[in-house]
Formats: structure tokens, sequence, C-alpha cells
């Protein structure tokens, strides 16, 4: 097979390679005058429908159906925000870009402002954020010394501004109408659709929320047009995925990888395997939300969504985490549980009181006070989420305990039986007594 | 105009209506405990969902744009063991207080519970506990552990009241509603709308609270005479069959609490409309006198016929408090000797809200305008009657009878307990309110009835018949 | 908050028009990062310069995991205790640092010099497992690593 496509990580990271001397060095920028001289906002929109990329935020959603939606005659102030929260558990590929190719992301906000006629844009990053934060703001600095924001655009009349606004400290801001709540001033409390947020959003306006990775892929797909784009991944998943890849695993770190390509060479050949050579007990191909691969069925499928989906599961926000054999799934499931009840916003009933109840079961299981019920009762709080609530958090938290309850329901079972667990409750990678 | 289908039955809707709304205009319960018409949408409870036909799963029918051949069903067996679970966890940490909860017998849960087959709690893990009886402001008592969080009292405060003072803090299952820190709650005048909006029991009148079941009172229509809005209310009293009769008799009379009903501005009054029971729990005057000497009743109407009769120049300040039909019984059978002057019987107390945006009046009687409809002229605190003025009636209060012009005699009709009746030529208690029917027209000219909620005391007279015992002449009546 | 008056202006002044209650945030933070917490008359007086409800200050200071009404240590770490900071010895370093700094998480060292919270996912999790100290990321930590760090901050204070 030949080497995978690389059209994000294309650069050698140096300790200056993200500035925008080397970035304009590697073409940057060039594609936002290609966009503005040679194109209509509709022609760019319509790129972006062609090249079929898809959001890499966790939804998958069609990013060029979602700019579909924005009416560019309505005489109304339209917004653009990035997504920079990557608040799901084991993603950290966001933070990739915005470290080491921030004008990637600027580059290609400016696009899809251009297209969206979007005047004021918003990067929301989350507000725990060290050095990403230092790097967008450092290279927005850059970006408006240069002229690319915050006056008019290759003699056009695009004009665009940005604001880099910080959360402070709550996974559900990740949840589209969720941040753009907490945009807004107030609680990051995520809301009902209809209306979608590209009819009603930021202050009621037409607003268009991407991540990160799915804007800084809009560059490539206007230097190289959208048949390129489209050529590489799987015909249903064009285009790449950054994977951040964590855990029980021997070169973890930020990778891009073409979707189609069996899933054990990326494990084991691209990421070195298992620490100790030890079998992979499973893993979380794509975020704590989506569900858990089995070690048996990495080696049969490919790393795309479309095998992901023949296992229950999907390629989701990019966050892969490696559990090794002798991890205890009980006290792995603790771990999910307690994160989603902490994170719960509250609004919606079955969430809130959800995750609670689910919380408390897990820490009754373990603890060897579980009753064979238990098993039962998870999977029933979890349905009782799945589609009836506010936002997709309840579903996700449902999936997360469905996935691990489908695969290693005989550890539960084992647990609740013999009050301990199979793997002496085991989370680290290293071999069970 | 598009036409939707619930449970098969086809229904006119507007567009733009949600099929929620359509559902309540048409008499399908289905059941909400966090929408309301006159609170915009949160769609947090989920009790609302619907199934659509075709689709195996519900939605939210509080958030649902009809469309034209929108098919809903209400009460499938999809939606019927959904709404199962939805109580299930709205009742997850829930205290099972009913037994002691105010609520009890008007709780939407507990209703919901039985109409939709909720099933005991299949939790073995102990309720979340919060705080109890938390003073969200001196009039408003919060049970945290009894909120289901649907957030209609948020959000009145900040849509209808505007004071903006609730909220929710913290997040998850440690969620609590709260009052902003600087108590602006509690300067809320129509704070305590909450408890009507509080669909379960975590709201609570502290004036009301632990006073009386609910199912012991029943409701009687009247109009708030607070002020020239004229809201119209329910008073709740004893229900006749459940009277009290080994405490106080007072008890069984007393206005227990005061909700609103619908009225044009929605079903929304201010505080001073629920604490009605002050307006009416002040000493009565139950002792007709004749220049201070007790006497019977129809001596002392005999005396004011009397006067009447004899007087050249009679003045009467008109009580605003009167009813419509009060005003007319005097304008048909006496007006004509006197000249009227309309008086406002209340003003405005030291700290008592003038006039606000929304409902309160700075004219604090209820039926300024029908009795300005029918004696056109107006007195004014410090005006003076003519000297030649021989005769004062005074109807209601608000007018010092030391005022009254030095040579002219003075009769007092009035309810309550005065030192200065004793001073006045004649004196007639008169009944209140809830004594009797009648009707007041607002400041918009807006004519509402209100009811007896108890059988008017043998000792003081209605307005109406006492015009018609005072008119007829001492004379021998001409002939026809 | 008068002193950051003049900051916050020019702040207002990059946001579009009809975005003040978007200032509650980066006000919050500012103020927080000015004085190590939010005090109790920074509310009232942030609700009356951008003119929002004081409520939704009050929410949103209690909703963020990072708003704090009351000063913490000097020295705050946060460690994630999250999937794969847990998958690489997340709780067993929790356990260490409670015990060296002879506090829990949630708390603060007597002399008020150190304080200890857990955290969620901060996207470290290749470079698990991580702690977060006044805000400044410290990944690939293990237990001499953490001594180490506290040593840091020890003489720091001394100075």
């Amino acid at each position: 097979m030949n080497a995978p496509a690389r059209l994000l990580m294309n650069f050698e990271v140096t300790p200056t390679s993200h500035l925008l001397a080397e970035y304009q060095a590697r073409g940057g920028y060039q594609a936002i005058e290609k966009a503005i001289r040679t194109m209509t906002p509709k022609q760019v929109t319509d790129t972006v429908t062609t090249s079929g990329i898809q959001g890499r935020g966790g939804a998958n959603f069609s990013a060029g159906r979602k700019w579909g939606v924005i009416n560019l005659n309505d005489g109304q102030p339209h917004y653009l925000c990035a997504n920079a929260d990557e608040g799901e558990p084991g993603t950290f590929k966001d933070r990739w870009i915005l470290e080491n190719a921030p004008h990637l992301l600027l580059e290609s906000m400016l696009i899809a402002a251009y297209a969206l006629q979007v005047r004021h844009a918003f990067i929301y990053i989350r507000g725990e954020f060290d050095l990403p934060y230092r790097r967008i703001t450092a290279a927005l600095e850059e970006a408006y010394a240069a002229g690319f924001y915050g006056k008019p655009l290759f003699g056009s009349d695009f004009t665009c501004d940005l604001i880099v606004y910080r959360g402070a400290g709550s996974y559900i801001c990740g949840e589209a109408s969720g941040l753009l709540t907490s945009l807004e001033g107030k609680r990051g409390y995520p809301r009902n659709r209809p209306p979608r947020l590209t009819v009603r959003g930021l202050y009621q306006k037409p607003t268009v929320v991407n991540n990160v990775e799915t804007l800084s892929n809009l560059a490539g797909i206007i230097n190289n047009g959208p048949d390129a784009f489209k050529a590489t991944g799987t015909k249903k998943s064009p285009g790449t995925r950054l994977v951040s890849i964590s855990g029980h695993i021997n070169k973890p770190g930020v990778y891009e990888v073409e979707p189609g390509r069996p899933f054990r060479e990326f494990i084991f050949d691209t990421c070195g395997g298992v620490p100790g050579g030890r079998k992979v007990k499973c893993i979380i191909p794509g975020g704590i939300s989506t569900k858990v691969v089995t070690g048996e069925e990495v080696d049969r499928i490919r790393l795309d969504n479309e095998d992901l989906a023949t296992v229950g599961s999907g390629m989701g926000s990019g966050g892969m985490v490696v559990i090794a054999e002798g991890t205890c799934m009980v006290r792995l499931l603790q771990v999910l549980l307690r994160f989603y009840h902490h994170e719960s916003c509250g609004q919606c009933t079955p969430c809130r009181e959800g995750m609670g109840w689910m919380h408390r079961i897990i820490d009754r299981i373990v603890a060897g006070q579980g009753v064979p019920e238990d098993i039962e009762r998870l999977k029933q709080i979890s349905a009782w989420n799945d589609g009836n609530t506010i936002c997709g958090m309840g579903d996700a938290a449902g999936y997360a305990a469905l996935g691990i309850l489908a695969k290693f329901g005989h550890e539960f079972e084992h647990y609740i039986t013999h009050k301990r667990s199979l793997c002496d409750g085991n989370l680290e990678c290293r071999a069970s007594s | 105009m598009p036409r939707i289908f619930i449970d098969g039955k086809p229904y006119e809707a507007k567009s733009g209506q949600t099929v929620m709304e359509v559902a309540r205009a048409n008499g399908v319960d289905i059941p909400a405990f966090c929408w309301h018409p006159e609170l915009s949408i949160a769609g947090n409870c989920r009790v609302c969902a619907v199934q659509v036909e075709g689709r195996s799963w519900v939605e939210i029918s509080c958030n649902m744009p009809v469309t034209e051949d929108l098919k809903v069903l209400t009460d499938s067996d999809i939606v019927r063991d959904y709404r199962k679970s939805i109580l299930q966890l709205t009742t997850l940490n829930h205290p099972v207080d009913c037994g002691i909860c105010d609520k009890s017998g008007e709780c939407s849960l507990q209703d919901y519970h039985y109409e939709h087959n909720g099933t005991p709690s299949i939790s073995r893990d102990a309720k979340v506990h919060s705080t109890k009886f938390h003073k969200l402001s001196p009039r408003i008592t919060l049970d945290n552990e009894r909120c289901i969080l649907c957030t209609r009292c948020v959000r009145f405060t900040h849509e209808v009241s505007k004071s903006k003072s609730l909220g929710v803090v913290q997040r998850g299952d440690t969620s609590l509603i709260r009052g902003s820190e600087d108590g602006a709650f509690a300067r809320d005048d129509y704070s305590d709308n909450v408890v009507d909006l509080c669909p379960v029991g975590a709201l609570l009148s502290t004036a009301f609270l632990y006073k009386s079941r609910v199912w012991y009172l029943k409701p009687t229509p009247s109009v708030c005479p607070g002020c020239a809005r004229g809201c119209a209310v329910d008073l709740w009293h004893r229900k006749p069959e459940w009277k009290l009769h080994a405490l106080e008799a007072r008890k069984n009379v007393a206005i227990e609490r005061v909700t609103p009903r619908e009225n044009p501005h929605g079903p929304w009054i201010c505080n001073k409309g629920r604490d009605y029971a002050s307006f009416v729990e002040r000493p009565r005057a139950w002792q007709a006198m004749s220049a201070g000497t007790p006497v019977a009743t129809h001596t002392a109407i005999d005396a004011a016929r009397l006067l009447i009769e004899g007087a050249r120049n009679p003045f009467v300040l008109v009580s605003s408090w009167a009813s419509n039909e009060e005003l007319a019984a005097f304008r048909n059978l006496l007006a004509e000797r006197f000249t009227a002057l309309v008086k406002a019987d209340r003003l405005a107390q030291p700290g008592e809200p003038m006039e606000d945006a929304f409902l309160i009046r700075a004219d604090k009687n209820p039926n300024t305008r029908g009795a300005l409809a029918q004696f056109p002229n107006e007195w004014e605190i410090g005006m003076a009657l003519p000297a030649d003025c021989d005769l004062v009636l005074v109807w209601g209060e608000g007018f010092d009878l030391a005022s009254a012009p030095p040579k002219a005699r003075t009769i007092v009709l009035d309810a309550w307990d005065k030192p200065t009746h004793a001073t006045a030529d004649v004196f007639i208690p008169l009944s209140i309110q809830t004594e009797r029917a009648g009707t007041y027209t607002n400041f918009e000219g807006r004519v509402t009835a209100f009811e007896a909620c108890f059988p008017k005391p043998d000792a003081v007279v209605d307005a109406e018949s006492l015009f018609a015992s005072l008119a007829r002449s001492t004379l021998p009546a001409a002939a026809e | 908050m008068k002193h950051l008056v003049a900051e916050f202006d020019a702040l207002r002044a990059r946001f579009p028009e009809g975005f003040s209650s978007s200032m509650v945030l980066p006000c919050l933070r500012r103020i927080q990062e000015d004085r190590g917490y939010v005090a109790d008359e920074d509310i009232g007086d942030l609700a009356a310069y951008l003119g929002v409800p004081r409520i939704q200050i009050e929410e949103v200071l209690s909703f963020y995991g990072q708003f704090r009404r009351a000063p913490v240590g000097r020295c705050h770490i946060e460690a994630c205790r999250n999937v794969s900071c847990s998958l690489l010895g997340a709780e067993r370093l929790i356990d260490h640092l409670s015990r060296k700094l002879g506090i829990r998480p949630g708390e603060t060292t007597a002399d008020g010099e150190f304080s200890l919270a857990t955290a969620e996912c901060m996207a470290s999790c290749g470079t698990a497992p991580m702690v977060v100290v006044n805000g400044k990321y410290h990944e690939s930590m293990d237990a001499a690593k953490v001594d180490a760090l506290i040593e840091a901050n020890r003489v720091k204070a001394a100075e």
C-alpha cells in the first residue's frame, strides 16, 4: 500500500514552524487569495460540498450541507465559530493544529468566513489550554499585523475580524449549541433544535460552528481542488483524519491517517503496539463516546467510519485510547461515568438524573455492593437517554456504557458475583496476577 | 393554516404554532412540567414527548413546529412506556413528601404519576439530598429536593416580572434554583406567582405553609381591590362541609390564599393581591350608632333617613370600593338629592409600590372608574366642602370626619371599626366584598364580577339594600 | 475591579455591537487572574459595568470549573484523573500528591502554599499522566517529577 496521504501534517515541526513567515514559505495564505480573487462565496461553499468533507469533531456531518443552510442574502449578520474546546477524553489532535499550524486554521477560517459572508469570527478555545492558547493568539496578532484580518482582502470589500474566546472549564461547551450559549456569556447550556444554529445561533443569528480540524482542511481543498481531497480516504470518508492515540500504546501522539487502511497497521506498525508486547484488550476509537472495539475486531477491520460502523462504533472525535489485556473494564467504565456525571449541565431530566444514577451504580459495583440487576439498569438508563435529551451527551454516556457492557459484560457479572474485579481492579498496563 | 392530526383527529393549526399549543388549545392534555403558555420554551423536562406516526421514537411536542399533515400520537405504547421512564427519572431523587407537602392535591407530578401509571422507583441507591426550606425570600420557601428544575420560576422572573432575580447555580444533579445574592427576588412585587407556576411542591408560599390542605378549600371568583387594575382572582376559603367546629369560627371565614384567574395580561397578580386577607382581616364595625350611642340598625337607618330628607345641601363622598351595583342603586334612589364626589378610599401606604410598567396602578382603589361613570366629580384630599353644606354622607373610608363643615351633620357608612365613627351623627356598619356579589370596572373599562365567599353577617347591611331603605320616605307615599 | 475597567473597555471595543453579555467570561477570568479569585463585590461591579443581570454572573461562577470565589493555594495543582491518565497511573500519582502534601483533593495546606484538585481530560492524553500547576501544563509526570515540582515551588516561596 502507498504511504498514507498527508494533508495537514505535511511539514516538519520545528520550534519556529508555526510562525507566519514559515507558514507563508510553505504556501500559506495563497488559498484565501485564490478564493477571493477567483471564486464567489457560493462557489467556495459548493467546492466544500463537492469535496465531501465531514465534520471532524465527532458528529461527522457534511460541512458543505451545514454551510448550505446559510442564506447569503438575508441581510443578517452571520457568525463563524471554530470549536477548539477539545474536551472529549482521549482527544488531543486539535491541540496539535493550534500549537503547530495555527495559521492553517486562521487562513481556513478566512476562507469559511468569505464563503459564509461572516464579518466576525470566533475561536472558542477551552479555558485550560495553555500553549495552544498562546500560540493561536500570537498567530492572530501576526495575521492582523500582516493585514489578513481586520482589513479588506485582496481588493475585495470582504473584511473579517476574529476573537479568540476562552472557555472556563466545562466539557459541555464543546457541544456546538452549548458553545454558543457560553460565548454569549452564560452557562454553557445546549439548546433544543429546531431552530438549527445555522438558522438561529449566536445571539439568535445564523451561525456555523465547525471543528478546528474540519476548518483546517479548507486551505488544502481550495489550493488543490475538491477532487484531490476526494481522491484520499474512502468514498464515504474522503480526506484524512487526525488521530490522537494514547493509553497503553508505545508511541502515543497525533498521527494523520488515511481512512480505509487496516486498523492493525495503525496500532502495531505506526504506533508500535502495546508496551511489553501485550495483547490489545480493546480500543476506544474516537473519544469515549464511541463504543469500544475489541482486539479481535481491530485485527480484522479497516480504520474508517464504515468498517467501524459494522462493529457498532465510529471515528468520532479522533481520540483513540488503547486498553491492554489485564485492564479492569468495570473500573474503566467507572472513570467514564464519573466524568459524564461531573460534566452533565443538568438541564434535562434524563441526563441530569441518569448520569448520577449510573455513577452511583458503578461506584456500588466497584465497592463490592453490586447486584445482578445493576447491569440491566445501566443498559436501561442508557436506553432512556438515547435520543431523549437536549444534546448528545446523554446518548454518548449511554453508548460508552452499552459498548463496554456488550463486549465485556462477563467482567461485570464476575465483579457483582464475587465482589471483586476479574483483573484486580487494574487500570495500568501491567500483567495481572 | 396547517392541518395536523393528533391521535388520528384533525385539528386546524396556525403557522408557527407547536404541537403542544395546538393540543392544549383543543383539550388534548399532553403532560408538561417545563412548558407554560406564557413562558419561553425550555424543553428540559422531556415529559411532553409524542410519537410522530411512522417513527419509532418520541420527540418533545413543546418544540415541534406544526407542518401540513403532521400526524402525532400522544398515547401509543411507545409514548406510554416513554412517559413512565421519564416519571422514573423525574422522581429518582424527588422526596416522597406528599404527606407533608402543601402542593399535594394539585401537584402535576402526583397527577401524572396516577394518570400515566408511574411505577415505584426501581433505584437501589439513596436519593440525592439537598436544601429544604430555603428562604428564597421572606414570602417564598424553596425545597430543592422537590424541585425538578423545570426553570419556570427562573423564566418568569426574566420574561414576565423582569426582576431577573432567579437562576440555576452549579450544574448536573447538584443544580439549585437560587435567587441573586443581592436579594432582588424579595423585591420582586410579583414573586408569589412562582408558587402557582411551580408544578411541584418546591416553591411554596411562606404565609400559606401548612395552613390547610387544598382539598378542604374552595375557590370563589373575585376581583382584587388592591388597585385599579382589578385582576380577577380566586379567593380560597374552607368549604362549608369542612367547617372547623372545634377551632375559632374565624378560621371558617378566613381567606387562606389567593390565586389568579385568567386575565388579559396573563395568569398573574402582584403580591398585594396575594395578601388579600389583610384587606379584610381588620377589626370590623358591627354596631350601628346614633351620635356614638349604640342603637339597633333600623333605628340608625330611620335617623339617617330623617337627616337626608331634612338636608338642604347634602354632599355624598362616594366610595371607590363600591360595586357598580351599589353605585347604580345610589344613583337611582338617592343621588338626585345629593352633590356627589367620588373619593379615593385608600392611598398607597409608605413603602408600597406606586405604579410600575407591568400591573400595579397608582390608584389603590378597585372601582374609581365605575364610580366616576355614575358620578363624574372627584373629591381630593384637602378639598374643603362648602360652608353651607349641611349634611355629609361618608360612604367608605378615606375622609377625615373632622374636616366636614362645622355645622354639617354626618352619616358614616363603613365596614371597618374606627374611633371616629362614634363622632358621627349616624353610623351604619356595612358588609365587605367577600360577603356580597357585584362587579368592579377597572381603569381600562373592563368589568369583572366577584361572588360572595361567605354569608353576610346579620349585624351589617349591604349598601344596595340600605339605599333602598334610606330612599323610602317617612311621609305617606303620594298616590301613584 | 476599577483598575481593570480600561482593559475591559478596550476588550469591549473588539466585540461586535450588542455583545456586552459575552464579556462576562473574559472579565471574570481577568478579575480572577488579578485577585486570585472572584470576590463578592466584583459580582455587583461587573454586573453594573456590563449591564447584565447579577444572577447571570453568579450562575456562570458556579457553573464553570475554572472560576472560584475563594482563594486557593499559592501553588494550585490540578491532576487529571480521566481515562488515559488513569490508564497510565494517575490514581497512584494523585494518591502520592495527596500524601506528600498532606491534603485531599479539594483542600489547601494549612500554610496556604499548596492546594490540590482533580481535573477532567486536559487533552494531554499522549503525555499522560499530567498535572496543571497555576495554569501551566506539566506532562509525562511521575512521582519523582511531581516531587521535584513541589520542591521547586517550595523553594520559590522561600525566596
